[in-house]
């Protein structure tokens, strides 16, 4: 008996206290800053997440070739410090990693037989997802002690895009000794300028700095973390409470929530992610060029971005837009689609096609507003004369039936087109992908003729061509690409990239 | 007594194993490929063969459903095919989280819903009777989701009262002994943990409980008024007692069946209404965890997570008519 | 009104008319308490909604106007009387078809339910053995799945469609009648009034038909409330996980799961389902507490105030 008063009297003026500590924020040296993040990675194995984030965070840690820098829009090396394509033989890539470059931990320092290493594990480890990143790579080569040959199996101009913030660099002794398992988790070091503190799967991953690397300044935050919040409200929530301090993809209509708050700011940047409405020619009647060109001619887009993206969009005029690689507005303007409801009543008139029954497939909640933007789609498509529908399938039953090519006509999203070559090959090009199977002699040249050409203009000329024909044919609508919203406290400055790859270093905390 | 123990134990054992062979086909049978749903999107057909080889999908059913159910028995559920750890490494890392948030949400409903029910059954038709009535209404109609997003709005948001996501402050916790955060805290001494645990688990818990609380209240409320006019009842009154000792000592331990009905039923309610709650505070259990396989096909996860979620149910559902039997002789039968 | 002539004593005798109306009045008495009128008056409100919506819907529920989305309740004055949803649609016209919607899933997933889990429940607990151990293994399996799981399985399986969200909600919720009618059917079996009925030669079918059935009507109606209410909120959190309905069908739930998404700015989009499932579930409910207070004979003899 008296033992337990002793404590409920101590304990409860302990709780007290420490409820009153709780309410005042820590004092504190270090700087933290909270991400609030809608994904998370699996695993403590680099390689095995293909997912914007992951990248981000690896490439932090262990340190990637290099990167794509959106201010001046094109590549600049991080662990490389230049590379040369072979003038005779295309084919053949040098790059020349910078020199004295100290790992955490035990500054051992980056060497080209890192570099072959980990190419090799991106290609082999069991659980990689990252395989497609190396396709076509035919072999690499440490030179010497600083230099890496790779060499492709064919031609490909767009190779960075594949290797550039993709590729990070694991050090081959520390697998060599330790066996994949226990490198990644106990010996996580790296040539980047965040070490792994922690990772809480499905909670947080926790990053600090290593205030001796190359990339290190004094205004990047010491800490920095990701927090999993999956729920838009409670992204927005924290961070107008001050539990994170940038806050990533706000969807549109909680905008101005974040715009009007007092402690932090809304700052939109554009993406690289094409949304589009597929219609895949293997399906009859879409095999009908007319019923196609009709489709594109009924979809209000500007309507749509006003109304129910809030204007957070950007419509695509041209297959790709102003940031991504081989963008050119003048070409833009001649592709245009324009809305016109009395031509897609004509086009579906003249096809004989009045009263056509059309499914339109959608993901819920994979992109922003996805169902919204759909189901503004239903009476436009009505409009001109279709009977439409629209199916919601659970995403996974979705996927699969992409992926097979069963879906005639769905609304999706392609991600991570800075250099748009891979993904109008796997969507447009002969035998790339069955999603939409859409097979054109004139696109397919054009597509591997820019993969082949090395000379930017000639090469951005020769994208312009094929997309032109792409749009020519439109086996797909291309509506817009969202702007990626994020809600950053003011008391950090921050400007988001278009990948959504969160980058410790280009983050000040005032 | 013992005899029926073991007789309802041993029964269970074909159940499980039936559970996890309809389990494994059902989930093999829905439409979606585990390869193609992982890898990444530009992922090569190649790739995705290798993947499938790997996880041993081109194997007849039957056969993966054998090596399944070997390695089950000894104890090991398989790999997921996402996170690449094993499945029961992963189920027992985030179980706690699920179970820690029940038994405080059962804490609130119980704590809350069965007084209310008996006052309210007490005294039919009076003021009591309506306000508690109220709460019991208003925990049957609120969903769940709507409700966690009120709270987060609300007292998060609007009063800044509470935490809106997750377990608890990186940083505040020591390493885990349970896995039970406020349990492990409260073992460590540390109060800041404690205190920091409940602040976390107080929104989630609420939403997760306001639905039992209310059937809990409405059963309690119309098990009472029923026992209350039981003849028993007028005897006991008959005899003298005061009308707190029949209300407590007689008419609730006989109002108890349909309680206990009710909370080992909606147990499975809780467990997987859970799922719902953890999604939208972020909670990291093994709901969110199901939510995520099931979304990309992660075949052992799935079967892994169902199946302890079947066996926690089975356990349950026999502790429940252990307790009918030790409560009312009556039912006790033997043959 | 007849001519009312009060009686001025018990002993006089009364006309024909009054004591027509005099022992209508003392039939309905017992109906008229607050709560069933209440209650009932909600229900009924809530059927002629989802009855007449065609008529009484001010505009199409699925006409969208992007012009006009996310505008809030005009109420008498303004256009849309409960404001529009993220594509324009008029609110109170989609809460009228959502009620036909929602009340036709929630009575029809309650009566299939409640029919084959109160028989399965009466036949288990009172004939025990093998078939109660029978039926029992077959609630364990059943029980043991996941709701969500075997919802989710059946959608993705068979496609989005009215029937098959039925099916769905179905699957495991004859249980809950199940076991607590066999609960009482175990504990009323060994029963003085089932002996005796048996002795006067009583099949087992009558008995379990007059005498243990009655005896669960009350369990099950109670039940049965309840159960209406978590149909039409298990539908909202299928939606929610984007398995209900189709989306050309209006639903209160489906309107709740959207209008989640705008909580925090345009309120009205989830509220008014979330208020109308609130008042069906309030109605339900007061309604079957009402009416159990009138057919329990048990509550009579007590004399707690029906007389």
């Amino acid at each position: 008996m008296k033992l337990r008063t002793r404590i409920t009297g101590r304990g409860i003026a302990t709780v007290a206290m420490i409820a009153a500590a709780a309410m005042m924020s820590p004092v504190d040296a270090k700087t933290r800053v909270a991400v609030g993040a809608t994904e998370t990675i699996s695993s403590h194995n680099p390689h095995g997440d293909s997912i914007s984030m992951g990248y981000g965070i690896w490439c932090q840690v262990y340190g990637c070739l290099g990167y794509f820098d959106f201010k001046t829009g094109s590549y600049k090396g991080m662990l490389a410090e230049r590379w040369e394509i072979d003038k005779k033989d295309p084919n053949i890539w040098t790059f020349y990693l910078r020199k004295g470059l100290k790992r955490h931990n035990d500054g051992k320092e980056l060497t080209s037989a890192d570099v072959v290493h980990s190419f090799w594990r991106m290609k082999n480890d069991p659980q990689s997802r990252q395989t497609q990143n190396v396709k076509h790579v035919a072999k690499t080569e440490a030179l010497d002690k600083y230099t890496v040959r790779v060499t492709t199996k064919k031609p490909t101009a767009p190779l960075l895009e594949f290797l550039f913030d993709r590729v990070m660099i694991t050090g081959k002794d520390l697998y060599d000794k330790h066996g994949a398992k226990t490198a990644d988790r106990k010996h996580p070091w790296g040539w980047g300028p965040y070490k792994l503190q922690k990772i809480e799967i499905g909670q947080r991953i926790v990053l600090e700095k290593d205030p001796g690397n190359r990339w290190a300044s004094k205004s990047m935050p010491d800490e920095l973390m990701f927090r999993v919040m999956r729920e838009a409200e409670q992204r927005v929530t924290a961070l107008l409470n001050n539990e994170i301090q940038i806050a990533q993809f706000i969807p549109p209509h909680l905008g101005s929530r974040i715009a009007k708050s007092k402690n932090a700011n809304l700052v939109p940047t554009s993406s690289v992610e094409l949304m589009f409405l597929a219609m895949s020619p293997k399906h009859k009647p879409w095999d009908n060029a007319t019923l196609r060109k009709a489709v594109c001619h009924a979809i209000n887009r500007d309507a749509i971005i006003k109304a129910i993206l809030k204007g957070q969009a950007n419509r695509l005029d041209a297959p790709i837009g102003q940031g991504q690689y081989g963008y050119d507005p003048e070409a833009a303007k001649k592709m245009k689609v324009e809305y016109d409801v009395a031509k897609g009543k004509a086009l579906i008139e003249k096809a004989g096609l009045v009263g056509l029954k059309v499914e339109l497939h959608t993901p819920v909640g994979r992109y922003v507003n996805d169902k919204q933007v759909t189901e503004s789609m239903i009476p436009m498509l009505k409009a001109i004369g279709l009977d439409a529908r629209l199916k919601t399938p659970e995403w996974a039953t979705l996927w699969a039936n992409v992926q097979k090519g069963k879906v005639p006509f769905f609304y999706m999203g392609r991600g991570g087109v800075v250099d748009p070559s891979p993904a109008f090959a796997q969507y447009f090009e002969t035998n790339g992908s069955p999603r939409i199977g859409f097979s054109n002699a004139n696109v397919d040249r054009l597509l591997q003729k820019e993969r082949a050409t090395f000379d930017p203009e000639a090469r951005k000329k020769v994208l312009n061509q094929a997309f032109a024909e792409i749009v020519k044919h439109q086996p797909a609508c291309f509506m817009w690409r969202h702007k990626l919203l994020y809600g950053i406290a003011k008391n950090v400055s921050y400007k988001p990239t278009p990948t959504g790859r969160i980058w410790g270093y280009a983050i000040s905390v005032k | 007594m013992l005899n029926y123990i073991i007789r309802r134990v041993l029964g269970t054992i074909p159940v499980i194993i039936l559970i996890s062979l309809l389990v494994f086909m059902l989930v093999q049978a829905a439409p979606g490929d585990p390869a193609d749903l992982l890898l990444s999107d530009e992922a090569t057909p190649e790739d995705i063969a290798a993947a499938r080889e790997r996880w041993g999908l081109n194997q007849p059913v039957y056969v993966q459903y054998w090596k399944f159910l070997v390695a089950a028995l000894q104890g090991d559920l398989g790999t997921s095919f996402r996170y690449a750890d094993p499945v029961l490494l992963m189920i027992g890392d985030r179980l706690p989280a699920t179970i820690e948030l029940a038994i405080v949400a059962i804490l609130i409903a119980v704590v809350i819903g069965v007084p209310l029910g008996v006052w309210a059954g007490a005294r039919p038709n009076s003021w009591v009777d309506n306000v508690g009535s109220f709460f019991g209404f208003f925990g049957i109609s609120m969903p769940s989701f709507w409700f966690g997003i009120m709270l987060i709005l609300i007292v998060s948001g609007f009063l800044n009262l509470l935490p809106s996501a997750g377990r608890n402050t990186y940083g505040v916790a020591d390493d885990p002994i349970t896995g039970f955060y406020i349990l492990d805290s409260l073992l460590y001494w540390n109060w800041k943990a404690v205190w920091d645990g409940i602040s976390y688990i107080i929104l989630p818990a609420i939403a997760l409980g306001t639905n039992m609380l209310g059937i809990l209240m409405r059963v309690t409320r119309s098990s009472v008024l029923e026992v209350m006019s039981d003849d028993f009842i007028r005897t006991a009154r008959a005899k003298g007692l005061s009308e707190h000792t029949v209300l407590w000592r007689h008419t609730v331990r006989n109002a108890l069946i349909p309680i206990i009905t009710v909370v080992g039923l909606e147990l499975g309610t809780l467990l997987s209404g859970s799922i719902i709650v953890e999604t939208v505070f972020s909670w990291p259990g093994s709901g969110s965890l199901l939510i995520e396989a099931l979304n990309s096909r992660d075949y052992p996860l799935i079967t892994g997570t169902v199946l302890t979620y079947t066996f926690m149910f089975v356990i349950i559902n026999l502790t429940i008519d252990i307790l009918y039997a030790a409560i009312d002789p009556r039912i006790r039968y033997d043959k | 009104m007849t001519n009312s002539v009060l009686p001025q004593s018990a002993s006089e005798s009364v006309p024909m008319e009054t004591q027509h109306m005099h022992d209508l009045r003392k039939r309905l008495g017992p109906w008229l308490k607050p709560k069933i009128l209440v209650g009932g008056t909600f229900v009924l409100l809530l059927c002629f909604m989802g009855v007449f919506s065609p008529w009484i819907s001010p505009h199409d529920p699925n006409a969208q106007n992007l012009l006009n989305t996310l505008q809030p309740p005009g109420w008498w004055a303004g256009e849309n009387f409960l404001g529009t949803d993220h594509v324009g649609r008029d609110i109170l016209s989609r809460i009228f078809f959502g009620a036909r919607i929602s009340l036709i899933i929630a009575i029809t997933v309650v009566l299939i339910s409640g029919v084959v889990g109160v028989a399965l429940g009466a036949i288990s607990g009172f004939f025990a053995g093998h078939i109660d151990f029978g039926i029992q293994k077959l609630v364990e399996v059943v029980w043991a799945f996941p709701p969500l799981l075997l919802a989710i399985a059946i959608v993705a399986f068979f496609g989005q469609s009215l029937i098959i969200l039925i099916v769905a909600l179905v699957v495991q919720r004859w249980i809950p009648y199940c076991r607590v009618a066999r609960g009482q059917a175990l504990s009323l079996r060994t029963r003085d009034f089932v002996d005796a009925a048996r002795s006067l030669g009583a099949s087992n079918g009558r008995i379990i038909g007059v005498h243990i059935l009655p005896n669960l009507m009350q369990a099950a109606l109670v039940i049965g409330t309840f159960a209406m209410a978590s149909a039409i909120i298990s539908e909202a959190s299928l939606s929610f996980l984007g398995l209900g309905v189709p989306p050309e069908i209006p639903t209160w739930g489906s309107m709740l799961a959207d209008g989640r998404t705008y909580i925090s700015t345009s309120w009205w989009l989830a509220l008014f389902p979330g208020l109308c499932i609130f008042f069906t579930v309030l109605g339900i409910n007061m309604l079957g507490d009402g009416m159990r207070d009138i057919f329990d004979p048990r509550l009579k003899r007590s004399g707690s105030g029906t007389g």
